[in-house]
C-alpha cells in the first residue's frame, strides 16, 4: 500500500514537560521529482492542536481534502460551542473519520501525527495515526523510514520532563541522523511547537551539513 | 505448507511429481520434479553432566497417511562394525526420511573411515564439525533434514549439537527438532534451562533472582523426554506410535523403546 | 600418474558401487585435503528452455527463500543486528544472538561473532550456515597465508579473499553480510564490510542486519573516534540493546568484543532482559515502556 516515496517523507513528534514538538520534512515529492522544497505538511486544528500529514504520493488533492476537512470541522466545533476540543478528543475524532474512510469506496491514504497541549490541564500529548485508523498516544513518534532511525535515538534520549531547549536538541539529533543515513534529500524540516499559549514556528537550521563517520 | 499436504482429495496427485503438467510460454508441456517430501515426526536431545539422551518418535508419515509405525530416527554412528556396538556418537535426523538416511549413511562412513585410518574413534567435536561440512557441501541442493548430534565430549560431559539443513551448528544443552519442535522447545527452555523460573520470595518485580541452572540427573531427564513426547502426541498429527530413546554414558549406548499413543 | 590412477580407479570390492563425486571426496580427501570446492547441484537442467524453474538458483530460491516463497520447505535462519566501529583504542564488535526462521525463534544463543584467529574477528548476518562455513574457510586461508609468507595476513587481504569468494557465487543464493575486524602493525585498526553481492568497503563504522537502522541511530548520535574504551564498550552494548528493543528479529544476548593491537578480548555474552530493565530504571531511558498497565 505504501510506496517508497511516501516513506521518505519525515514526520516527527516529541512531547516534553509543557510542550509538543512537531516536525515535518519540506520536500514535496511526486515520483522521483521534488516539486517544492518549502512545503508545509502541518495544519492547525485549533489554538492548541497541530497535525502533520503524509501520504498518497500521486494525489495531492486527497491529502489536501482530508486535512482541510478535518481542520474545517475542528474550527466549526470551536465556533459553534465557543470552546476548543482537546487534542485527545480531536485525535479520536480524526481516527473515527479515518475508520469511516477506510471502509468506503475510496479510502484516504493518509498517515498523521497529532500533537497538542490540553487547554485546561496544560498537559502535552501526541497521537500517532495511520491510514488503517490505528491510534496510539505516545511520548514520541515518527512515520515512514524516519521511524527506523529515530525511535532508537528517542528511546535513549527522551525524558518526559524535558524542557523545550532539550527537546529541540533531541529533535536535532534525530534530523542529523536522517541527513546522515537517508539516501534521499528531504530538503530540511519545518518545526513547530505547541504550548499552552498556542502554536509557534521554531527557527531550524537546515543548512547544517552532517557527514557519515 | 500446501507443497507437502499430499492428501489426494485435497491437493491433487499424491506422488512426488506434485505439480500438474504446466504449459510453458512456448507451448511445451513441462513436468516439475519435486525431490522433497516431509515425513513428519519429531526429535529431542538433552545433555546432562555425564550423559546425553537423544530421542525420536517412530511414526513415518506422508501427508495424512501413516506409512509405518516403526521407522527409527535416532542412529548410532561410527562403530567399527555394522552392529554399531562400540559406537560413541548418536545422530538423529528428522524431515525428509530419504535425505536423513543418506546423511546418516554418509556420516557413518566418514566416521568408520576415520577409525580405520587413525585407529581410534572420532571425537564428538570433530564429528560435529564434519557433519556441518557434509551438510554444507549440499548448500545448493540441501539435505531437507534437521539433524541433532549427541555424545560425550573430551571431559566426559554430555554434548548436544544441533544443525539447520545447510550446516550451521551450535552446541546446546537441549534441542527439539522436526514437526513438534515448536511444541516441545518452549517446554524444554523452561524445564532444562529454567527460563522464566525465579526463586520464590527472592524479591519483587525486577528484584527477583533467577533460578540457578544445574544439569539435570538422568532419571529426571528420561521422565522429561517421555512427558514432552506424550504432550506432542496429543497435539500433533505427525507424532506418535513409539518413542525411541538412546542414552549415551561412559559405559556405552543404551536403547529404550517406549509406547506412545497410536491414533 | 599414480595419484591419477588412484583417484579414478576403485578397489575390486567396490567395482560395482558408484559414489557421486562429492561423496568420493569423503574418503579420498581427508588424507590430503583438496582445496577445490565441490558442491552438489539440484537435478535441474542448467540452460534449457525459458522457464525460470530450470535455473538451479531459481530452484533453490523456491525451496529456501522464505521472503519470495513463504511456504518454502527449508527455512534458513535470518535476521540480526551486528555492529562494529573503529576508535582510538581499537575496534568494538557487538552483536545480538537471535536466529529466526520465519516467525519461529530458532535460537537465542547464537554466537554471531566468529573468531577467525586470535586477532581477526568476523560477524555473522544473513544465512547462518553461509557465514559459519565461509568464515571458517577464511580462517583456513589466513593460516595458509601465514605459513606461506611467514607473516600475518592483513585485514585488507583477508577481507578481499572473502569478497572474491562470494563474488564467484554471486546469484547462486548465498546470503551473508559480514564485517571483518582486526588490528595489524601495518594497518592499525582496520574494519571491512563484505556482503554476498560482492560489496567490500573499508570504513569506521558499520551496522548490518534487520536491526541496523536502530543501532545506527544510537551509535551515530554519540560516536567519536576518540571515545575512551569504557565509553566505546558501553555505546556498542547500548546500540545493540536499542536494536533488540525495536526490531523483533533481534534479541537474546549481547555479545561484545574489543579488538586490540595484541588480539581481541571478549567482554561477555549477556542476557538483554536484565540490561534493558537496568537501563530503564537506573538511567530513566525507554520512557515509552510503562512498568504498569494504566
Amino acid at each position: 500500500m505504501e510506496n517508497e516515496f511516501e516513506l521518505v517523507e519525515v514526520l516527527l513528534g516529541i512531547t516534553g514537560k509543557d510542550f509538543t514538538l512537531i516536525a515535518a520534512s519540506k520536500a514535496a515529492m511526486r515520483g522521483a521529482t521534488i516539486l517544492k522544497a518549502s512545503d508545509d505538511k502541518t495544519r492547525q486544528l485549533n489554538k492548541h492542536t497541530l497535525v502533520a500529514f503524509s501520504g498518497e504520493a500521486g494525489d495531492t488533492g486527497m491529502l489536501l481534502q482530508f486535512s482541510e476537512y478535518i481542520q474545517a470541522n475542528a474550527q466549526l466545533y470551536s465556533m459553534r460551542n465557543e470552546t476548543d476540543l482537546s487534542p485527545t478528543a480531536l485525535a479520536h475524532y480524526v481516527r473515527g473519520e479515518l475508520a469511516t474512510s477506510l471502509r468506503s469506496r475510496k479510502p484516504y491514504n493518509v498517515n498523521l501525527l497529532l500533537g497538542g497541549v490540553d487547554p485546561i490541564t496544560h498537559k502535552p500529548s501526541l497521537f500517532w495515526l495511520d491510514y488503517l485508523a490505528a491510534l496510539a498516544p505516545l511520548p514520541y513518534a515518527a512515520h515512514g523510514y524516519a521511524q527506523y532511525y529515530c525511535l532508537s535515538i528517542l528511546d535513549k534520549h527522551h525524558h518526559p520532563d524535558m524542557t523545550l531547549v532539550q527537546g529541540i536538541k533531541v529533535l536535532e539529533m534525530c534530523i542529523d541522523e536522517l541527513k546522515r543515513r537517508l539516501p534521499i534529500d528531504f530538503k530540511g524540516m519545518i518545526v513547530k511547537v505547541v504550548t499552552k499559549d498556542g502554536i509557534r514556528d521554531i527557527e531550524f537550521n537546515d543548512d547544517k551539513i552532517v557527514k557519515c563517520p | 505448507m500446501a507443497m507437502f499436504s499430499q492428501n489426494p482429495v485435497l491437493n491433487g496427485p499424491n506422488y512426488s511429481f506434485a505439480e500438474v503438467p504446466q504449459h510453458a510460454v512456448d507451448g511445451l508441456r513441462e513436468h516439475r520434479f519435486n525431490p522433497y517430501t516431509d515425513n513428519g515426526g519429531s526429535t529431542l536431545a538433552i545433555a546432562g553432566a555425564d550423559f546425553a539422551i537423544i530421542a525420536g518418535d517412530t511414526r513415518l508419515t506422508a501427508g495424512y497417511s501413516i506409512n509405518t509405525r516403526y521407522a527409527p530416527k535416532v542412529f548410532k554412528i561410527g562403530g567399527s562394525t555394522s552392529s554399531q556396538d562400540d559406537a560413541n556418537i548418536l545422530l538423529s535426523v528428522v524431515g525428509f526420511a530419504a535425505d536423513g538416511e543418506a546423511l546418516k549413511e554418509r556420516l557413518d562412513a566418514v566416521c568408520k573411515m576415520y577409525r580405520y585410518r587413525h585407529g581410534k574413534p572420532m571425537s564428538v567435536s570433530a564429528c560435529a564439525k564434519r557433519l556441518s561440512t557434509i551438510l554444507y557441501q549440499k548448500r545448493f541442493f540441501p539435505y531437507y533434514v534437521h539433524a541433532i548430534l549427541g555424545g560425550l565430549d573430551e571431559d566426559g560431559t554430555g554434548a548436544v549439537y544441533s544443525y539447520d539443513p545447510v550446516g550451521s551448528y551450535e552446541r546446546e544443552q537441549c534441542r527439539a527438532g522436526g514437526a513438534a519442535a515448536s511444541l516441545i522447545m518452549p517446554f524444554l527452555d523452561n524445564q532444562v534451562n529454567f527460563k522464566n523460573q525465579y526463586i520464590p520470595g527472592s524479591g519483587v518485580g525486577h528484584e527477583l533472582q533467577e533460578r540457578e541452572r544445574v544439569p539435570l540427573p538422568r532419571n529426571e531427564v528420561e521422565v522429561l523426554v517421555k512427558d514432552a513426547f506424550d504432550s506432542a502426541v496429543e497435539r500433533h498429527i505427525e507424532v506418535g506410535d513409539g518413542l525411541q530413546m538412546m542414552i549415551i554414558t561412559k559405559d556405552g549406548i543404551e536403547e529404550r523403546l517406549l509406547p506412545l499413543k497410536k491414533d | 600418474m599414480d595419484s591419477l590412477v588412484a583417484r579414478y580407479s576403485r578397489p575390486a570390492a567396490f567395482q560395482n558401487e558408484t559414489l557421486s563425486d562429492d561423496q568420493y571426496d569423503d574418503f579420498q580427501n581427508d588424507v590430503s585435503p583438496s582445496l577445490s570446492l565441490k558442491f552438489a547441484m539440484p537435478p535441474v537442467a542448467q540452460l534449457t528452455m525459458s522457464s525460470y524453474l530450470h535455473q538451479p538458483s531459481a530452484w533453490l530460491r523456491a525451496a529456501t527463500d522464505d521472503r519470495s516463497n513463504p511456504n518454502c520447505p527449508i527455512k534458513i535462519a535470518h535476521g540480526t543486528t551486528t555492529l562494529a566501529f573503529r576508535f582510538k583504542d581499537g575496534i568494538i564488535v557487538a552483536t545480538d544472538s537471535r536466529a529466526t526462521a520465519g516467525n519461529w525463534i530458532a535460537s537465542q544463543t547464537v554466537k554471531k561473532v566468529i573468531e577467525i584467529n586470535n586477532c581477526l574477528l568476523g560477524t555473522m548476518a544473513g544465512g547462518a550456515a553461509d557465514c559459519q562455513y565461509w568464515l571458517a574457510w577464511l580462517g583456513m586461508q589466513c593460516r595458509l597465508h601465514e605459513l606461506r609468507h611467514k607473516r600475518r595476513i592483513s585485514v585488507a587481504a583477508a577481507s578481499k579473499i572473502l569478497a572474491n569468494l562470494v563474488y564467484q557465487y554471486k546469484g547462486m543464493g548465498l546470503s551473508m553480510g559480514t564485517m571483518c575486524a582486526g588490528v595489524t602493525p601495518e594497518e592499525g585498526p582496520a574494519l571491512y564490510y563484505i556482503d554476498s553481492d560482492g560489496t567490500r568497503l573499508a570504513g569506521n563504522l558499520f551496522c548490518v542486519g534487520s536491526g541496523q537502522t536502530f543501532a545506527y541511530g544510537v551509535l551515530d548520535a554519540e560516536y567519536r573516534y576518540d571515545l575512551s574504551e569504557e565509553e566505546a564498550l558501553e555505546l556498542g552494548r547500548r546500540s545493540i540493546l536499542a536494536a533488540t528493543h525495536r526490531d523483533a528479529y533481534s534479541g537474546g544476548y549481547i555479545n561484545l568484543y574489543h579488538v586490540k593491537e595484541d588480539g581481541w578480548v571478549k567482554h561477555g555474552f549477556n542476557d538483554t532482559n536484565p540490561i534493558f530493565w537496568k537501563t530503564k530504571l537506573e538511567k530513566g531511558e525507554f520512557t515509552n515502556v510503562t512498568s504498569s498497565l494504566e
